[in-house]
């Protein structure tokens, strides 16, 4: 058996005929003698032999196949693919870089536009008044003034209306009266905040007699603001010393009759 | 000393591929001319369907040409192409594998029981069997055996285009041996 062991790696070799030529004299040699190996080279034998089958098989296969034609067939295919592949390529870097710089410059373009017109550009007029000069729609220049002057009469009117109802309500208010106090100082308020878009429309169309009584009103109006919440009798009396100076309730009555005169 | 690729010498393929690497078509038909019939043995002893065979050698081919610019000179073309090939059948395996459960066995060691010549004579098929037994066999042990046996290479040939010693080559060959020895013990009537 240990004679064996020193064979039994080299059988294979042997029989596959790899083997130098003394190594393969000492092996058959040894196989004369030992029934052992010989059915081991046997059993080896019958394995190379069921290959030798298959290898037939693979024989009659590759026979089948135009080993001249494939080839050719296989280079076409090969270079039809890579064609392929190019273009898709070619597609690809086109859409990728041909486009995407128009696309940034399109889109910079916007982002600046939009940037320049929002922090540079500034309206001179109310957007309302450029809104009109912008406007495509044809109309007569005189019309459009005389709308203008209109609806600027109608809310002075509206104006003086209400300034004159609060200034009579102030008139007739006693100290103890707290909370006509109260709710007089926001009508005041309210009126403030609309005489400063008023003011807009008055210097657009000249309603200079209006104006100055809006001012007289409104510089009233800022001195009742100025003072405490709750009026003392004396400070009442300055107010309607005031009013009575300078005959406010007179002239309102009297630009208000005016404006609706020229209304009509 | 000038080697031989089938009818291919190792110098004729370098200039072949720095040709390919410039877009030659004729040199890519010769290349595919000297290799064709090693790849389609290859990949016909591990898939053992002649169509899927033929598919196997296009897609080898076309492989080859995709990788052929990160080929490097004197570097064993013969190997580097069975080794695409060997990957591309072992996936193709794979890829069976997965669709179709039966053929498990031709990948998997001891699932099948192969049939002896005792249990029924028609069933008996030595081909399918030592094709089944090849197929169970580790890699590098497999693709040995088929360059010996089918493709009737050398040690010294197989060791060239493994790269690796005629050594390591009798080893694996004396192991695949043994292996299929084991496997088809019950037909071959013996047994280690």
């Amino acid at each position: 058996m240990n004679r064996c062991h020193k064979y039994k790696r080299d059988l294979v070799a042997y029989l596959s005929n790899e083997l130098a030529p003394s190594r393969a004299q000492e092996v058959a040699e040894h196989l004369k003698h030992c029934s052992a190996c010989q059915k081991e080279v046997e059993e080896i034998k019958r394995l190379f032999s069921m290959s030798k089958d298959f290898k037939t098989e693979l024989q009659e296969v590759m026979s089948t196949v135009d080993w001249d034609k494939l080839p050719s067939i296989l280079t076409d295919r090969v270079w039809k693919r890579e064609e392929e592949r190019q273009k898709k390529l070619v597609d690809s870097w086109f859409y990728r870089w041909r486009w995407q710089p128009l696309a940034a410059g399109l889109i910079f373009g916007l982002l600046l536009g939009a940037f320049f017109t929002y922090f540079v550009i500034k309206p001179q007029k109310p957007s309302f008044l450029t809104a009109r000069q912008e406007s495509k729609v044809s109309v007569p220049a005189d019309f459009i003034e005389k709308v203008d002057l209109a609806l600027a009469r109608r809310e002075t009117i509206d104006y003086l209306d209400r300034s004159q109802y609060l200034i009579l309500e102030l008139l007739q208010t006693r100290k103890q009266d707290e909370v006509s106090i109260f709710l007089t100082r926001d009508k005041i308020q309210q009126l403030l905040t609309e005489k400063k878009y008023l003011n807009a429309q008055l210097d657009d169309v000249k309603l200079l007699k209006a104006k100055a009584i809006c001012d007289q009103i409104e510089l009233l109006f800022l001195e009742l603001t100025q003072l405490s919440s709750g009026l003392s009798e004396a400070e009442l009396e300055r107010v309607r010393e005031m009013i009575e100076e300078r005959q406010l309730l007179l002239k309102i009555n009297l630009v208000k009759k005016e404006l609706q005169q020229s209304e009509v | 000393m000038e080697q031989r690729n089938g009818c291919i010498s190792e110098i004729e393929v370098e200039f072949l591929v720095e040709r390919i690497k410039q877009g030659d078509k004729e040199a890519f038909m010769k290349i595919v001319e000297g290799y064709q019939q090693k790849v389609f043995i290859l990949a016909y002893s591990m898939v053992r369907n002649r169509e899927d065979a033929l598919d196997l050698v296009q897609e080898t081919f076309m492989r080859l040409y995709e990788k052929i610019q990160t080929y490097r000179p004197k570097e064993n073309f013969t190997a580097w192409l069975m080794q695409i090939a060997r990957n591309l059948s072992i996936d193709f395996l794979r890829r069976q594998k997965s669709r179709k459960k039966d053929n498990l066995d031709v990948l998997e060691l001891g699932r099948v029981d192969l049939p002896s010549p005792s249990d029924d004579p028609a069933k008996f098929n030595p081909k399918e069997m030592i094709h089944k037994a090849v197929a169970r066999l580790p890699e590098k042990q497999k693709l040995v055996f088929i360059l010996h046996h089918y493709d009737e290479l050398k040690y010294e040939e197989i060791a060239e285009r493994l790269q690796i010693s005629v050594g390591t080559v009798k080893s694996l060959h004396f192991k695949a041996i043994q292996k299929l020895r084991k496997i088809l013990a019950p037909q071959l009537g013996g047994g280690l």
